[in-house]
């Protein structure tokens, strides 16, 4: 969320969430309000630089830190200018080295370095490549037709689709009450009895549901979610197989420098809990039972007795 | 378990030599540092110091008073604690000089954190409760304690599990009444085999061999003070009976262990006053040192 205030009047940000933020082209912000201020006494000069401003300079800020929305702008005013593409160049080398330099510019236009000397490069270029610049601009508004139209029809698709929902759902609100009218009618007029009446009514209604159901499922979908159509076949790349060897689980082997201790199931049947105190039902019930106590002593004791090989 | 202990990686020395070596190579970083930092070299002369055999019998009498202390103490210590007490004692002052650090507050040190580590719950009022001391003399302990306890953990780089001897004993005693029949009641072997180990707390058998070792020894001694010969035990349930040459280290070990407790001498209370004045002397004229 924005946490700045605004320089000017500092509190009423916090006071107006939805106060919006303008930048103006030396990079500082001023919320609405101290805007129609400034401007209502005719001076128009930034409060932190003091750069003489225009009232349409100010654009509604998009980005948190100012310093973005400034170089924002100047990129888009040096795009107008150096607008050529990857495909006027001979290789990608000077492509890159174009964009390295726009990239310069920019830079050098929103930290405020050397102003003079690019604005002069600038001006320079835009004498040399004339007409190369009017020719990409050209292509530029084609393409912005071209993104605008495809923009459009999806719109009408999806309002198209809406407005279908809303019919089926309208007929079929019109298609129950018309069944209900119609099954209230023949109660009334009918000689048959009611149940088989009702019997009768049940089963046009399940029949009129499965027809409306293979109605839907002819209407077939031709695409799929994503945009591909159906029926055409994609080549992807086959997925490489990875042989790799499988895992084979070793169990752990651990060195005790001592003679092998007896499994703790054994200890009973070999007679070692007999030496040992008996558990009482207190110890018992927490899990405790003589074996472990025995068991613990036992590996203590086998542990490390053999001497090590110096 | 032993076998994969920090115990048994680091701080299991192959001979007492190597355990001399070490504690003069603290003395001699000691003496280095005391007097690179002295700012009047005159007051410090040579005799001033003390050195290795001086520190060892001190050692000795400080650790008694260790084991006093853990003896005396209300709620009654376990015996692995009091184990684990005196081997961190003797760890810190294997790398670090009793000149540097005094033993009085090591060594209350240590059995704090012993406590501490083998879960033994004292609350600190409830520890220096037991100094026979003033109660202000009791807080300014527990200060002092606090203080030390972080440095005695980085000294012990850290190992804090030690295994004592004891549970291999009661091992061991258990293994000889199920599996080996020819003893009769190795019931008996007990209060030998516990006082064995007391006085092998006192040396540094604890630094040089595993815990089981020493337990087995105590056991194969007392039985041979009784006069049964318990070889059999060895090659039988042990399953030492082929191999020959494990079978020879293994009494090559006991021997060394015994000798280790004969040779222990109790410290002589007249070198230890001594020699402590000297300590005290040290102590005071280095802390003045080192503050000013």
């Amino acid at each position: 969320m924005d946490d700045q205030s605004c320089p000017r009047c500092k509190t009423t940000k916090y006071r107006n969430p939805s106060l919006k933020l303008m930048v103006n082209v030396c990079g500082h912000t001023l919320c609405e309000s101290c805007v129609e201020m400034l401007f209502v006494r005719g001076s128009g000069n930034c409060v932190q630089c003091d750069t003489p401003l225009r009232k349409s300079n100010f654009r509604v800020q998009l980005f948190e830190d100012p310093a973005v929305d400034k170089e924002v702008e100047i990129r888009k005013k040096v795009l107008k200018i150096y607008n050529k593409r990857e495909t006027d160049f001979p290789n990608l080398r000077q492509y890159n080295d174009y964009l390295e330099q726009v990239e310069e510019i920019v830079f050098n236009l929103t930290n405020n370095i050397d102003v003079e000397n690019t604005k002069r490069l600038m001006e320079h270029y835009q004498r040399e490549n004339r007409d190369i610049i009017q020719r990409n601009k050209a292509k530029l508004t084609r393409e912005q037709e071209e993104l605008e139209e495809l923009l459009m029809l999806e719109q009408k698709e999806t309002e198209q689709r809406r407005l279908d929902t809303l019919q089926e759902e309208q007929r079929q609100l019109l298609a129950k009450k018309k069944k209900k009218q119609a099954l209230l009618d023949e109660l009334e007029s009918s000689r048959l009895p009611a149940m088989l009446l009702l019997a009768q009514h049940k089963d046009r209604a399940a029949q009129l549901e499965t027809q409306i159901e293979i109605q839907r499922q002819v209407v077939k979908p031709t695409i799929f979610s994503t945009g591909i159509p159906m029926g055409q076949t994609i080549s992807l790349q086959p997925v490489v197989q990875m042989e790799e060897v499988l895992y084979r689980y070793q169990p752990l082997r651990i060195n005790t420098y001592g003679p092998p201790v007896p499994e703790f199931e054994q200890l009973g049947r070999l007679g070692y809990l007999t030496h040992v105190r008996a558990a009482s039902p207190q110890d018992m019930a927490g899990g405790y039972s003589s074996a472990l106590a025995c068991h613990r002593a036992l590996q203590d004791a086998f542990s490390g007795v053999f001497p090590l090989q110096h | 378990m032993y076998h994969n202990s920090s115990q048994k990686k680091f701080w299991t020395f192959s001979s007492e030599e190597h355990l001399e070596q070490l504690r003069y190579e603290a003395n001699q970083r000691l003496r280095a540092k005391v007097l690179g930092s002295a700012r009047d070299l005159t007051a410090f002369s040579e005799s001033l110091f003390l050195d290795p055999l001086e520190e060892a019998v001190l050692f000795r009498h400080y650790e008694r008073r260790l084991l006093d202390f853990c003896t005396n103490f209300k709620p009654v210590m376990p015996k692995s604690v009091v184990g684990t007490a005196n081997m961190y004692f003797r760890r810190f002052y294997v790398n670090n000089s009793l000149m540097e650090y005094h033993p009085r507050i090591i060594m209350l040190t240590c059995a704090y954190l012993a406590c501490k580590v083998d879960e033994f719950n004292v609350s600190s009022s409830q520890f220096v409760g037991n100094l026979q001391e003033t109660s202000a003399g009791q807080e300014k302990a527990l200060e002092q304690i606090l203080e030390y306890e972080l440095l005695l953990i980085q000294q012990l780089n850290f190992h804090l599990v030690v295994h004592n001897p004891y549970r291999p004993m009661e091992g061991f005693l258990i293994d000889l009444k199920t599996r080996y029949l020819t003893l009769e009641n190795p019931e008996m072997l007990r209060k030998t085999a516990d006082d064995f180990l007391n006085r092998a707390m006192l040396t540094d058998v604890g630094l040089l061999f595993s815990p089981s070792q020493i337990a087995l020894t105590a056991v194969l001694n007392s039985a041979s003070r009784a006069g049964i010969n318990m070889e059999s035990y060895l090659t039988e349930c042990l399953g030492l009976k082929e191999d020959k040459e494990t079978l020879s280290k293994m009494i090559d070990s006991m021997k060394r262990i015994k000798t280790l407790l004969k040779k222990y001498e109790p410290p002589n209370p007249e070198e230890v006053s001594t020699y402590k004045q000297k300590l005290e002397r040290i102590h005071t004229e280095f802390i003045i040192n080192t503050n000013s």
